[in-house]
């Protein structure tokens, strides 16, 4: 008996040994773990540039469709799809859109998240002890990114909340701003463009597809010619063509939207799509967004707004039958389907079997292109001269000629040769995230003119050039006002 | 006396009270008579209980508590004796005629209740426990969580879908929690088990989730308790606010060795169809879209005709199934041990070609007295099953992709579904891919394997006279292991993991979870001046767990040969994923259960609980509770009236629970790898995914009870009634951030939601002659949930909805957790509404024939404002009825089941209901609108338009089911003694025979985001539901 007693109290002893309430995270990183080393500060870095591919939710990424959504079927571009499940993308192609949709709520989001990241890299990267040169460019790409987000934000929204730090507490009353004014939004996106001006013109073989010192001046450019700071604009687009970078246009429009020639001599930056080996493959919607199905009868995500969409190119221009398909060869059937009307066809991977699952996509999406950065300095000289020079139309005509269309007619007024740069930027940048910037950026009430000549889009309005602000956004936070008409 | 009560709780400690004559030699005899009478005054006792143990006989002493039956039993058996106001006995017959004599006691409520750490006389009992009765827990049932519905007054379980070995939804008094944490705790044997379906969910298959509890074989079970209130259910204190289930095993008896074999054998069939259209209706119904569309008509009239009724999809991928159950068991004891062990195999076909659910299990319960003093036992179990599921969307997921059931039931009937030969057509123009969705489901490998070993073992040492030492140590290991395969045919599911798209799709996946536990408590018991009964419990635990998870996948097989068995056939690999997590808890507690002369009773019990997973500064939660009794019946007045009313029992408790479900390191600042591509080449970036929240603290329930037991008749009649309320605060909710920040949100103690409500149970015996003798039990429960507060600034929030759609529920102050959001709809738009100018939805051009949409806020346009409240998943009251009917050999019993007021979005219906140019629609689209029928009920046809949450798929969810109705026939004494049987049993019976419903889905018992509390009732297209016909035996040697 008393050999019993003693095991019953070694036995209660030991397993009073308590385990530790003190936890051990194996399978996460903390935050005092981590921005420590060199490698720490390219992971940070890399996780902004991921924002721009993927959702931390795991919707559709911003780039290859829900910005899409906004600057595609908010322009008269595209009308929404019978493939379309949610009201709330049906009702941006019908610019019937309230402020609590969720696909203007979810570019918010993504857009934030982006900033969010770029922050935390921007904010950690300078305390991490490595080489100078190396630190600098990780905090300028994040720096990029940054500016590149907030730059989509407040041509959405006008002014919009300027958050340049990581949330200090959990306290919700804390992270109450109000909106900055635009005018502030755009200084920090100068200097942060301004500073990743400095960046290395072009990267080593492993490295593609990182922001460039060439990428910031386009970016600049792009936000002066927003400005209507023409002068510059002019500058820095003169940067960009004459400083050395070596751009140019691919001699063939299709190129611009392989997989082959990805990151080639005309993408100054775009957003890095794969096909299979990682996480994006299921949520790349580029493509699948245009081709589902041999059966006519299926729609894909995205449709044209109608067929004059198609029938404003001229049946020479090799823009038209990248950009739409009204056939395909069905391999498995060795027929060709007519499907009646004209598809958007730029993003569809040819060198996936179209039988299999075009979601595998690994085209990337050209966020600037050279062919964007000519015809802006057509659009400049434009405005900054009273009318075209010869180098404006040389520079639109470099684009005309590429893609198999006759020079510009010679002579134009200044309004006749803008509003044909802004046709040919329509014909050459469909589904490039660029159409709804395009017609709210001319002010006034040109995008609304534009909406209401499609009987669909019924909803049209003038308020319709600035986007609302998400309404969970303002009953979160009821320091934030809402956009005017909204 | 004091060492007499000491005794006799020692003997409940132990091993259920068995008295036992000396042993003598078998004689056989087919008759039996005798009498009851009081120990004492010798009196006859009428209408005394006279039951064969292990037998269904039973028969009720006469007027002069005499009895006789032919019961062709073997000599010597055992009877039971039950009389209301006396001790329950057992006596063994020997000889054709017995006097058996049973003691009075002072109290009729003498019963044994098995409670938190131990056992307590039901008189004793302050707090609400609920007991699953033997009747029920008899029925056929793939997982015990299936019994427990309809069983006890104020446990809700919902099936997720009628797929075999599918997760249930189980709440008792009501979900808590918004976000975590709302089933209850199960303590098998002691061992302390929180099921998390999620463990048995790796990734690598997808489909429904995989119910964890279907490891555990229900024909094990000897009893289930359910602790509803503070009182009972403090003692497990942060983990009891969502009530916890005592599960007890089978264990050997004193009285021999006992073989036993119980057998089913059955078919489900499918008990609904939903309509659909055959082809030549859809092809009416494509014609009449092409017309709405300004486009030519597809099919010409002799086309239409031609066509005939086409495919039936639904019809070809659904079957007949069997089902067989086999269970055998060797039990026994002497004085000092007990053993039993047992050995159970199930096996459910599922009525969806490619699906069933398996179970091989086995048992060793052993306990033996080793001294006076010194006590061991021990339970082993260990089981693994098989199943193989429908493939689909992914466990859990957001990205969902209906069910390959509900897509099938979507295609077109034009195709055929075989050629002449026999072998699947694929050639369809209505599809994406040359594939054939009935062939995906028959040949895509979608299997798990749940293993599961729970074993513990226990110590008991009389320390000294009063005080026991109580040593449990214990490891659960729940081992997953799920394969995957799309052959390269496979055209579906859509997404990555498509054997077409990819040339053959694989994947591995394993989860292990390994619990271990140790328990030490203090018991002391005395009796005071033979009044004042103490019983004083004191502890500590602690627990352990870590799971980790980790899937393979590849893509690019040459051939279909290998599939998932080897990937490094395949050309393409997939990123390998893995995971580990790790908690632990430490307890201690303590209680003091005070009787004074059982007529007055407290008990009052504490526990101090440490979780890992909360916050640095707030790893401790307390947990305290205080119930009080009063057994009025006791008391002197109340002799007077006793004769119809024999018992009143009144009931106080209030007391504090918590929960901590979080995921491990939520409190933490968490980074999370992320990837993207330079140079074509994947890196990984790393960023923070939350917030730190050091004071991340326990979510606590406080809850008040009042109740009543009261029995008329001698107790033949027993009412339990129960009110409850419960608030809980300091709710574990992801707040919503600003989405400016960064952040969607961050896990905090916000908020507080209450739940309210009544219970009550009536059991009776109907009928009590000496033949036929007939018991019910009616249990009625009715619960209101409601949000009170979701944190400053908070009025409401939309739970994140699957791409491409927008939340059907939202979370909102005031109403529900999970209320339906969506539209009023009145009809279709008439030519006068058109005309008139009627608001209509914004953004949609709609005319006459087209749903008409209400504006509800007046203001002139169907838009979001005017989307509320369309009711909740949650029932307005639930019930149960059981009966049993013995007659002469016959025992008949059957249960109904049901619940009234809950809503259900039929999101399948709305999607059968949105006719498209390529997928098939539902028949009731036989009626829509048209000009040549003006009085159709379904807007006209137009292509795909737009899926809005509305009241028209917000249905009335109220169901009554006769779950199980089962005839039995006991045979004599003199057919069986041949076999040397002791018992034998034949029964047919039948489950879910009736379901009274207006629910248009396959069944109103579904919910396809699991147990999220917030998704509650929706119907995203599941398994269709089953009716079971089976015939069984049971026999005992």
């Amino acid at each position: 008996m008393k050999k019993l007693s003693i095991l019953f109290a070694l036995g209660a002893a030991a397993s009073l040994s308590c385990n530790k309430l003190v936890e051990q995270p194996n399978s996460i990183i903390t935050n005092s773990q981590f921005y420590k080393t060199q490698s720490d500060a390219i992971a940070a870095v890399n996780a902004v540039y991921s924002t721009l591919n993927s959702d931390p939710a795991g919707d559709f990424p911003m780039y290859g469709r829900n910005l899409n959504l906004l600057t595609g079927n908010g322009s008269d571009d595209q009308i929404f799809s019978q493939s379309n499940t949610n009201p709330d993308v049906r009702a941006l192609g019908t610019a019937t859109y309230v402020p609590a949709n969720d696909r203007i709520k979810k570019n918010w989001q993504q857009h934030y998240f982006g900033i969010s990241r770029a922050n935390v890299a921007i904010d950690n990267i300078p305390n991490i002890a490595f080489d100078t040169t190396s630190r600098s460019r990780l905090v300028r790409e994040a720096k990029f990114i940054r500016a590149l987000l907030y730059f989509n934000v407040v041509r959405f929204w006008g002014d919009a909340p300027l958050i340049l730090h990581d949330p200090a507490s959990i306290d919700v009353d804390a992270l109450k701003v109000k909106r900055s004014l635009k005018d502030s939004v755009y200084a920090q996106i100068i200097a942060d463009l301004t500073d990743a001006t400095n960046l290395p013109k072009t990267y080593g073989a492993w490295d593609k597809g990182r922001a460039t010192s060439g990428a910031a001046h386009a970016l600049l450019a792009k936000v002066y010619v927003n400005r209507k700071e023409w002068d510059k604009a002019l500058a820095e687009l003169n940067t960009v063509i004459n400083g050395g970078y070596g751009y140019d246009l691919f001699p063939n429009y299709k190129d611009a939207f392989q997989k082959a020639t990805k990151n080639g001599i005309e993408h100054i930056f775009s957003v890095q799509f794969e096909t299979a080996l990682g996480a994006k493959n299921s949520t790349q919607n580029l493509s699948t967004g245009n081709f589902g199905s041999f059966n006519p009868s299926v729609y894909p995500g995205d449709l044209p707004a109608d067929s004059t969409l198609y029938l404003m190119y001229s049946t020479d221009d090799t823009r038209r039958d990248v950009t739409f398909f009204t056939s395909q060869y069905n391999a498995a059937t060795g027929q060709t389907v007519d499907f009646g009307a004209p598809r958007l066809a730029k993003f569809i991977d040819y060198s996936l079997s179209l039988l299999t699952n075009q979601s595998q996509s690994g085209i990337n999406f050209p966020v600037i292109r050279y062919a964007d950065i000519l015809l802006l300095q057509a659009e400049v000289l434009n405005e900054l001269n009273g009318g075209p020079t010869a180098e404006a139309y040389t520079a639109i005509n470099r684009v005309r000629a590429r893609a198999h269309v006759p020079d510009l007619t010679t002579g134009l007024s200044q309004a006749d040769f803008r509003d044909s740069v802004f046709v040919e930027r329509r014909k050459e940048f469909i589904q490039e995230g660029m159409r709804w910037f395009d017609l709210s950026r001319r002010g006034g009430t040109y995008l609304y003119d534009a909406l209401k000549k499609f009987p669909a889009k019924t909803g049209a309005a003038v308020k319709d050039t600035l986007f609302p602000i998400p309404q969970a956004e303002i009953d979160l936070n009821p320091l934030l006002s809402q956009n005017p008409g909204w | 006396m004091k060492k007499h009560l000491l005794l006799w709780v020692w003997l409940i400690v132990l091993s259920p009270v068995v008295i036992y004559a000396q042993s003598v030699k078998p004689t056989i005899n087919s008759t039996l008579s005798g009498k009851v009478i009081d120990d004492k005054t010798k009196a006859a006792l009428p209408g005394a209980v006279v039951h064969i143990k292990g037998t269904t006989h039973e028969v009720v002493t006469d007027e002069n508590g005499e009895f006789d039956f032919i019961t062709g039993q073997k000599l010597p058996y055992t009877l039971a004796i039950s009389y209301v106001g006396y001790k329950s006995g057992e006596f063994i017959a020997h000889k054709n005629y017995v006097e058996v004599s049973l003691h009075a006691t002072t109290n009729q409520l003498d019963e044994v209740v098995i409670v938190g750490y131990g056992t307590q006389r039901k008189s004793d009992i302050t707090g609400s426990v609920g007991t699953v009765s033997k009747n029920l827990l008899n029925q056929p049932a793939a997982s015990f969580d299936n019994l427990l519905q309809g069983a006890v007054p104020g446990v809700a379980v919902t099936q997720s879908s009628s797929q075999p070995g599918s997760t249930a939804t189980i709440r008792v008094r009501g979900g808590n929690s918004i976000s975590f944490g709302n089933d209850p705790l199960y303590v098998i044997d002691g061992f302390i088990i929180y099921n998390n379906n999620s463990y048995a969910n790796t990734g690598a298959s997808n489909g429904v989730g995989v119910n964890a509890l279907s490891t555990i074989s229900p024909s094990d079970i000897e009893s289930i308790e359910i602790l509803k209130d503070a009182s009972a259910t403090a003692i497990y204190g942060s983990r009891g606010a969502n009530g916890v289930v005592i599960i007890t095993t089978r264990r050997g008896k004193k009285s021999g060795t006992e073989i036993n074999y119980s057998t089913y054998f059955g078919t489900q069939k499918i008990k609904k169809k939903l309509g659909l259209l055959n082809a030549s209706q859809w092809a009416s119904l494509v014609n009449d879209i092409n017309v709405s569309d300004n486009k030519p008509i597809i099919f010409s009239d002799s086309a239409i005709a031609a066509l005939g009724v086409g495919s039936d999809w639904q019809s070809a991928a659904v079957k007949d199934a069997s089902i067989q159950n086999h269970e055998l068991s060797f039990s026994g004891g002497d004085d000092k041990s007990r053993f039993l062990i047992s050995g159970n195999y199930y096996n459910q076909g599922g009525n969806v070609v490619n699906t069933g659910f398996k179970r091989y299990s086995a048992r060793i319960n052993y306990e033996r007295n080793i001294s006076e003093r010194f006590k061991i036992a021990t339970n082993v179990f260990g089981s693994q099953s098989v199943e193989d599921k429908l493939f689909g969307n992914a466990y859990n997921s957001i990205n969902f992709q209906s069910t390959s059931f509900s897509n099938l039931l979507q295609l077109s009937p034009v195709p055929k579904i075989y050629n002449e030969d026999g072998t699947y057509n694929t050639s369809s123009p209505y599809t994406a891919t040359p594939t054939n969705l009935l062939q995906d489901i028959t040949k895509t490998t979608n299997r798990s394997y749940l293993t599961r070993v729970l074993a513990n073992a226990s110590l008991e040492y009389k320390i000294i006279k009063d005080i026991t030492l109580k040593v449990t140590s214990g490891a659960d290991l729940l081992n997953t292991k799920q394969n995957y395969y799309s052959p390269s045919f496979a055209g579906s599911p859509a997404g990555s993991s498509t054997g077409y798209s990819t040339q053959g799709y694989a994947s591995v996946g394993t989860a292990n979870v390994t619990t271990w536990i140790n328990e030490n408590t203090l018991t002391y018991d005395h009796v005071f001046q033979s009044k004042h009964f103490v019983n004083v419990l004191a502890g500590y635990t602690t627990q352990h767990q870590k799971d980790e998870t980790a899937v393979a996948s590849a893509q690019k097989f040459p051939n279909d040969l290998t599939t998932f068995n080897n990937l490094n056939f395949a050309s393409t690999p997939v990123l390998s994923t893995s995971d580990a997590r790790e908690s632990s808890i430490n307890s201690f507690l303590a209680r003091v259960n005070y009787s004074y002369l059982h007529r007055y009773n407290v008990t009052l019990s504490a526990r101090a609980d440490g979780s890992s997973r909360l916050g640095a500064n707030n790893k401790w939660g307390y947990f305290p509770s205080i119930g009080l009794s009063w057994n009025a019946s006791q008391e002197d007045f109340f002799s007077n009236i006793k004769g119809t009313f024999s018992n009143l029992k009144v009931r106080l408790s209030a007391g504090r629970t918590g929960n901590s479900e979080v995921p491990p390191y939520s409190s933490w600042a968490a980074l999370t790898p992320t990837n993207y591509y330079f140079s074509s080449t994947l890196v990984t970036g790393i960023a923070p995914v939350q917030i730190a929240n050091p004071n991340l603290k326990w979510e606590t329930t406080t809850q008040y009870n009042a109740g009543a037991d009261v029995g008329f008749f001698n107790n033949r009649v027993n009412v339990s009634f129960d009110a409850y309320y419960k608030k809980t605060s300091d709710l574990l909710l992801n707040v919503p951030f600003p989405l400016y920040s960064g952040y969607a949100s961050s896990l905090q103690n916000v908020g507080s939601v209450e739940n309210k409500g009544i219970e009550f149970s009536i059991s009776s015996d109907n009928i009590r002659s000496r033949d036929l003798t007939w018991k019910s039990t009616l249990v009625f429960a009715a619960n209101r949930n409601k949000i009170l507060s979701l944190g400053k600034g908070t009025e409401y929030y939309f739970p994140i909805a699957p791409t491409g759609y927008v939340s059907p529920v939202i979370v909102k102050v005031g109403l529900p957790v999970g209320t339906f959001w969506g539209y009023n709809t009145d009809g279709l738009l008439t030519a006068e509404d058109v005309s008139k100018g009627t608001p209509v939805l914004a953004g949609v051009p709609q005319q006459q024939g087209d749903r008409k949409y209400i504006d509800t806020n007046g203001d002139g346009v169907v838009n979001t404002a005017d989307k509320h409240n369309l009711g909740s998943a949650q029932p307005k009251f639930t019930f149960g009825f059981s009966n049993s009917v013995n007659y002469k050999n016959f025992d008949l019993s059957f249960f109904f089941q049901g619940s009234y007021g809950n809503k259900i979005f039929n999101f399948l219906q709305q999607k059968l209901e949105l006719p498209t140019l390529s997928l098939n629609a539902s028949s009731t689209l036989l009626d829509r609108w048209s000009l040549s029928n003006p009085n159709g009920k379904v807007p006209r046809a137009t292509n795909a338009p737009v899926s809005q949450v509305t009241d028209r798929y917000i249905e009335d969810g109220s169901y009554l089911k006769l779950k199980n109705i089962s005839l039995g026939y006991s045979f004599s004494k003199g057919l069986i003694e041949k076999i040397h049987a002791k018992q034998l049993r034949l029964y047919v019976s039948a489950q879910n025979l009736v379901t009274l419903t207006k629910y248009t889905g396959y069944d109103p018992e579904v919910n396809f985001f699991d147990t999220d509390n917030t998704k509650q009732g929706i119907d995203y297209g599941a398994y269709p539901s089953t009716k079971t016909f089976l015939a069984g035996l049971n026999i005992t040697f």
